[in-house]
């Protein structure tokens, strides 16, 4: 999807007390801003991003598919944030680097990362550009600026704050965004990002997807500040309080931010109000430590209903067109979940190597006693 | 005797504890109200209410620093860190302060904590949920490491180290957490830390191991026996102190030794195992003492059945020791 042409954005508010919202929760604009003006998205922009948010969810059930038929051996959901994912996404040019988290890779299509190597990390073969060196949800692609993530919470945040000051030392005109869920601002790391980004004035973005639940724990027991926004206001920078649930209003405020760290290096904390719809991951069971009553009425709330309605409300949009798609989808994810799987697993060597970037002598005679191990195993199965 | 799984087996550990004893606490992230991700404080909080057993923000360094806080003033905490793999963004707590309080005071305060954490691979979780990083831990001087094999071990450790004046790193094979049931002795039930467990007297070959692989080296011991060896197989069970004394007896009598373990080989604690005993029984040794270990790689994902040492290595790493095999 191409960026939209006019320049700079008007400024939203940060560290407003509500989220900031264009659409209700029936999808329908409020307010007296028509939000194509505020964000400059075209009606094609506005149906392009729909589509990636179907996508996005529909690569999702398919990871969960893949799971339960013990294809993959791990899951974890992206369902209730495609919205904000996408948008933040979106937003963002091509020469921006992103920093995933767990949640993120079902979006990272946007990024032009293909169907065939999203599975292919899911299913762990030499699809993965990761060669699957991770578990499912460690989905990087350098090719696509797409850094890898490691699995501690809050790691990314403070890599990216040196990535984000590599730029700005190589005068790049691009930033850096760092996704989190509201977690992982309680870790030292997101500190230590929030408060270099701020002394050095760099062009991160620490997004945070406030979806209200780190495994059990609710949001108030993270942190006794009112928002996750706010915490921006002691580092020195803004934060911006906004629905995760509405993509318009994220993208209009991840463009912004992300417009001025370009060009003066101004950092900035996003929090999206969100909710997460699935259990943690595939070994979770969130019934547990919350009502089925509420993930039932945040199902009517959340981004990809809302955004539907919108498109229909400016007549974009049909179950006509809706169904198409879907079918157009279904295709493709089956027959990238083959060529993923047909791609194989990685040999045995490839645990060797890549540990250094040249394999140490007592590495190459670890591999060599692998092999032949693995050798006389297949040899007495025959 | 009740039959319990070594989850079943930590959580009666820790009741028995709190009901004899309220300056126990424990806490962590999701140890209160989901029970723990592997359940094994599930019904606690309940019982001994929300002062007790509580939930604590997504932040190791705040887990382990309250900890070290609270033990300092005399209470009795238990710490669990989720995965030992996440563990590291408090590692300043447990190194610079946890370690050194007792000696750094000249005895005046003492930190009598226990970090509990699952450890270890087999569970398919790739490079951050499968780790074992006891080596690191029994590096720094004044921490205890003790790893449980089977649910008793892990009932009658656990309260020992709860009881324990020093601070004591607890790794629990999460590989094993539900997969073995065993008679588990009811009430208080201790198993003095720094003694290792001989699991079953041999003469040709002593097998040292811990936790998970315990098992595998169990099942390798059939194929042993079907080849006439006799192994002497011993569960560590305390890392650090490690049981010096059993180790050179069993050399004594058996003149070969196999380590077992699935950390990396370098600088491991099969590596500090294969030093003592060289140093100390090299007149006894009729063959090359051997180590099985996992590779010196970060833990893989796809590839992880070939990570960890299994029957066929074990066995190899036996007729190694034996002089069967070069
Ligand atoms: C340092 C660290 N501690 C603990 C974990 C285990 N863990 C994985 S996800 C998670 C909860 C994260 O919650 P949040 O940051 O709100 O993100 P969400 O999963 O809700 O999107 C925890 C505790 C971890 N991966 N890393
Ligand atoms: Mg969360």
């Amino acid at each position: 999807m191409q960026a939209p042409e006019h320049g700079t954005l008007t400024r939203p508010t940060p560290f407003t007390r509500e989220p900031l919202r264009f659409l209700n929760e029936e999808g329908l604009p409020e307010g007296d801003r028509d939000p194509r003006e505020v964000t400059g998205l075209s009606d094609a922009q506005l149906v392009d991003l729909y589509r990636a948010m179907v996508l996005s969810r529909k690569v999702d059930q398919m990871g969960w598919i893949l799971v339960r038929q013990g294809r993959a051996g791990f899951y974890i959901s992206i369902q209730g944030q495609e919205g904000a994912q996408v948008a933040s996404l979106l937003a963002l040019e091509p020469q921006d680097w992103v920093m995933p988290y767990y949640r993120t890779p079902p979006a990272l299509h946007v990024r032009g990362a293909t169907l065939v190597e999203l599975f292919g990390q899911i299913l762990g073969t030499n699809a993965d550009p990761s060669k699957g060196r991770q578990m499912p949800a460690h989905f990087g692609s350098r090719k696509h600026r797409i850094f890898v993530l490691g699995s501690p919470v809050a790691l990314g945040h403070v890599v990216a704050m040196g990535a984000a000051k590599a730029l700005k030392y190589s005068r790049e005109n691009a930033v850096v965004i760092s996704y989190g869920g509201e977690g992982s601002t309680s870790e030292p790391h997101f500190h230590s990002a929030m408060n270099f980004a701020g002394v050095y004035r760099l062009p991160l973005i620490v997004f945070i997807f406030n979806n209200q639940y780190a495994i059990s724990v609710p949001r108030a027991q993270q942190t006794a500040s009112e928002t996750l926004a706010e915490k921006a206001r002691a580092y020195g920078f803004e934060g911006y309080y906004v629905d995760g649930s509405d993509p318009l209003a994220v993208y209009w405020v991840t463009r912004f931010v992300a417009e001025r760290a370009r060009t003066n290096h101004t950092p900035a904390l996003i929090e999206a109000l969100t909710y997460r719809l699935d259990p943690h991951s595939s070994a979770d069971d969130d019934l547990k430590y919350r009502p089925r009553e509420e993930v039932e009425a945040w199902k009517q709330r959340e981004s990809l209903a809302r955004m539907r309605r919108y498109l229909e409300h400016l007549g974009l949009w049909n179950e006509e067109k809706e169904q198409a798609l879907h079918a157009e989808y279904d295709r493709a994810i089956e027959e990238a979940v083959e060529q993923a799987e047909q791609a194989g697993p990685p040999d045995l060597e490839e645990m060797f190597h890549e540990v250094y970037h040249t394999t140490p002598w007592y590495l190459q005679e670890e591999a060599r006693e692998a092999r032949r191990f693995a050798e006389e195993q297949e040899g007495s199965h025959a | 005797m009740p039959e319990m799984t070594l989850v079943q087996a930590l959580r009666d550990a820790l009741a028995v504890e709190m009901a004899r004893d309220d300056r126990v606490v424990v806490f962590g992230e999701d140890v209160g109200r989901r029970g723990g991700v592997f359940t094994v404080t599930e019904g606690l909080q309940e019982r001994f209410g929300e002062e007790r057993v509580y939930d604590t923000p997504l932040d190791e360094n705040g887990i382990l620093g309250m900890a070290a806080g609270m033990a300092l003033m005399g209470l009795r905490p238990v710490a669990e860190i989720q995965f030992v793999d996440f563990l590291w963004p408090g590692f300043d707590v447990v190194i610079s302060d946890i370690a050194k309080e007792r000696f750094r005071s000249g005895g005046q305060y003492g930190v009598p904590l226990v970090i509990r954490s699952p450890y270890g691979g087999g569970v398919k979780g790739g490079l951050y949920h499968s780790q074992s990083p006891e080596a690191i831990f029994a590096h720094i001087p004044g921490l205890k490491v003790v790893i449980p094999a089977t649910p008793s071990e892990a009932k009658g450790l656990l309260i020992s180290a709860i009881r324990d004046e020093d601070p004591v790193v607890f790794l629990e094979p999460k590989k094993i957490y539900f997969g073995i049931k065993e008679e588990v002795p009811e009430g208080e039930y201790t198993i003095p830390l720094g003694q290792a467990r001989v699991v079953q007297e041999g003469s040709d070959v002593t097998i040292v191991s811990y936790g998970a692989l315990l098992h595998e080296v169990l099942r390798a011991n059939e194929t042993l026996k079907q080849e006439g060896i006799s192994a002497e197989i011993l569960d560590l069970r305390t890392i650090l102190p490690f049981d010096g004394p059993t180790l050179l007896e069993s050399v004594a009598k058996t003149g070969r030794i196999v380590i077992v373990v699935e950390a990396p080989r370098i600088l491991s604690v099969a590596s500090e195992l294969a030093a003592f005993v060289a140093e100390r029984a090299v007149d006894y040794l009729d063959g090359p003492i051997v180590r099985v270990t996992g590779w010196d790689t970060p833990f893989p994902y796809a590839l992880e059945p070939h990570y960890l040492p299994n029957v066929r290595r074990i066995v190899h790493g036996v007729r190694r020791a034996l002089g069967l095999v070069p």
